[in-house]
């Protein structure tokens, strides 16, 4: 009689594995042992590919529904989920595609699926309340360049090698003459990916303009995060962010662990 | 920690009428219709994260009690609870306030990896304690008393001991949990197993049935012959199931019972019509229960 752990370790590798061990333990009569397990990795297979196909619906569409199935089979074979929080899984699907052969003939297909990450992750982010401009304008003048931020959990930053802002609206609008007109030789493009009270913002910023907002999202002081922005007006660019409610706390000390902030947002 | 007056607790609990599952597919029809609806229930994994659905479940639940039903606590893990999962319940139980709180009797959780199904426990001693621990940190955790669902299976295991009805009775005794008593799952389980769904229900303590819930399924045609009977929640529920969910009331008296589809769910109407169903079983056994007592 196998101990539970046992069991359960035996019907994970047959669930995952297709091995039988756990075949022994199931009760066989007029329907196969591996018949029966067979429902269950069945079930496991959908739950977990529905999850994948609500997260990389503009992948999916590119790529076509059979052959998505085929890669998320793969991907899932490779890595479950660590929980059961379902919109949580799915980070690693992007790298997945970049090394899956069958997948190399649409090369940015990887970095069209990063981006649809950054938009689960922002339509997912928890709630939080963008930061007291009040509170901000009490700050010092001389304290200015100390000032390190907060990004509300809904904005992220991404760098990619091909339009892929320009390809997952297109494909999600289901808009062929804006799909024909991406020219793929377009320049890198640096995105900031954010959720709005009116849903997901994706937009584009100039280089030096998002490598200051990385700087800043990443808590670095104001002082340091303005140093790659030479030649753009970063009290603009720090403005637009404040108005769009991108920070949701300051400190003017030490660096502050995101967690930390966030546990002190009514 | 929220506060919450007596009178909020009041119209919060969930009354023993019929609600249905909400799903994604249904909030803005029933945040702009309010359908006459007693209750609903929504999935406790679907409102870890902030956003639209929070925000949606925020603005419905001021007009209907909330039921939290989880699908992913792995109750029957032996390598013990996720307490991450345990903590994002937690936060989920805390922002709304909800009149009853279901996890499932299975496991899902395994080398800390999620398969994302209801597995079956097998029916020992071992997994009794194992399931009764768990059910009591989990209720020592969100401070208050969980139902547990009778899941369907589709296998057994050769060293089970315990039939299952005696099994999730022994978790309610021990545990002081609740069961939340699936008909659909009795059906299905004893269709697959051979079991008589009467016995199941009879061995049910009624004192300890917080809520029923009502699904449909589909009958799957084997190569050989064979059929399995798989809980899909994508139909309406089956004459047996409505025939066995008379039986049920009969037996514990009217309880919140809950229509639930999960695939191909269709327009809010057809759910609407399902619980209206349902709400005229319960209005029957209400009439039948006072009658008795006059």
């Amino acid at each position: 009689m196998p101990a539970l752990h046992e069991l359960q370790r035996a019907v994970y590798r047959s669930l995952v594995a297709r091995d039988d061990d756990a075949t022994a333990y199931i009760r066989a009569d007029s329907v196969a042992a591996a018949e029966r397990l067979c429902i269950y990795r069945n079930t496991v297979y959908v739950t977990l590919t529905n999850a994948l196909r609500l997260s990389f619906p503009a992948v999916q569409r590119l790529v076509g529904a059979e052959f998505f199935d085929a890669s998320a089979q793969n991907f899932i074979e490779g890595e479950l989920p660590h929980g059961a929080y379902l919109d949580d899984y799915g980070a690693g699907f992007p790298d997945f595609l970049a090394r899956f052969s069958p997948a190399a003939s649409v090369p940015y297909l990887s970095d069209v699926a990063r981006l649809e990450w950054a938009v689960s992750r922002g339509l997912h982010a928890p709630d939080a309340t963008p930061l007291d401009l009040a509170a901000l304008g009490a700050v010092g003048e001389g304290d200015h360049g100390r000032v390190r931020f907060v990004p509300h959990p809904s904005v992220s930053l991404l760098q990619a090698s091909y339009p892929v802002d320009a390809i997952w609206r297109a494909v999600l609008e289901q808009n062929d003459a804006a799909l024909g007109a991406i020219d793929l030789g377009d320049t890198p493009v640096w995105l900031l990916i954010q959720r709005l009270p009116t849903g997901i913002d994706v937009r584009r910023l100039s280089e030096p303009a998002w490598r200051c907002t990385s700087a800043l999202c990443a808590g670095q002081p104001l002082e340091e995060a303005v140093e790659p922005a030479s030649g753009i007006d970063v009290s603009a660019l720090l403005a637009e962010h404040l108005t769009a409610g991108r920070f949701i706390a300051f400190n003017i000390k030490e660096p502050i662990a995101a967690a930390q902030a966030l546990a002190s947002v009514p | 920690m929220t506060v919450r007056s007596a009178e909020w607790m009041k119209r919060n609990s969930i009354p023993a009428q019929a609600g249905i599952g909400l799903r994604f597919q249904h909030h803005q029809a029933v945040a702009e219709a309010r359908p006459d609806v007693a209750w609903l229930e929504v999935h406790t994994e679907n409102y870890m994260g902030g956003g639209s659905p929070l925000a949606y479940l925020d603005a419905i639940r001021r007009d209907y009690p909330i039921a939290l039903h989880g699908v992913g606590l792995s109750l029957g893990s032996a390598e013990g609870l996720d307490l991450g999962h345990l903590e994002r319940i937690r936060q989920v139980v805390e922002h709304f306030g909800p009149g009853l709180v279901s996890e499932h009797l299975s496991w899902s959780v395994v080398g800390g990896v999620y398969l994302a199904d209801l597995l079956p426990l097998p029916m020992t001693e071992e997994a009794l304690t194992v399931v009764c621990r768990h059910v009591e940190q989990t209720q020592a955790y969100l401070k208050r008393q969980i139902l547990i669902e009778n899941p369907s299976s589709y296998l057994q295991y050769r060293h089970a001991t315990i039939p299952e009805w005696e099994f999730i009775a022994a978790v309610a005794a021990r545990t002081g949990c609740g069961i939340l008593c699936d008909v659909n799952n009795i059906y299905v389980s004893s269709s697959n197993h051979g079991w008589d769904p009467s016995v199941y229900l009879a061995a049910l303590p009624a004192d300890a049935i917080g809520e029923i819930h009502l699904a449909g399924h589909t009958v799957r045609q084997l190569e050989t012959g064979h059929t399995l009977r798989i809980d899909d929640h994508s139909a309406r529920v089956a004459a047996e199931v409505w025939m066995l969910y008379e039986e049920a009331l009969a037996r514990f008296g009217a309880r919140p019972t809950l229509i639930e589809w999960d695939n191909n769910i269709p327009p809010l109407a057809v759910l609407l019509d399902e619980a209206a169903h349902a709400a005229a079983l319960l209005q029957t056994t209400k009439r039948a229960d006072r009658a008795r007592a006059a």
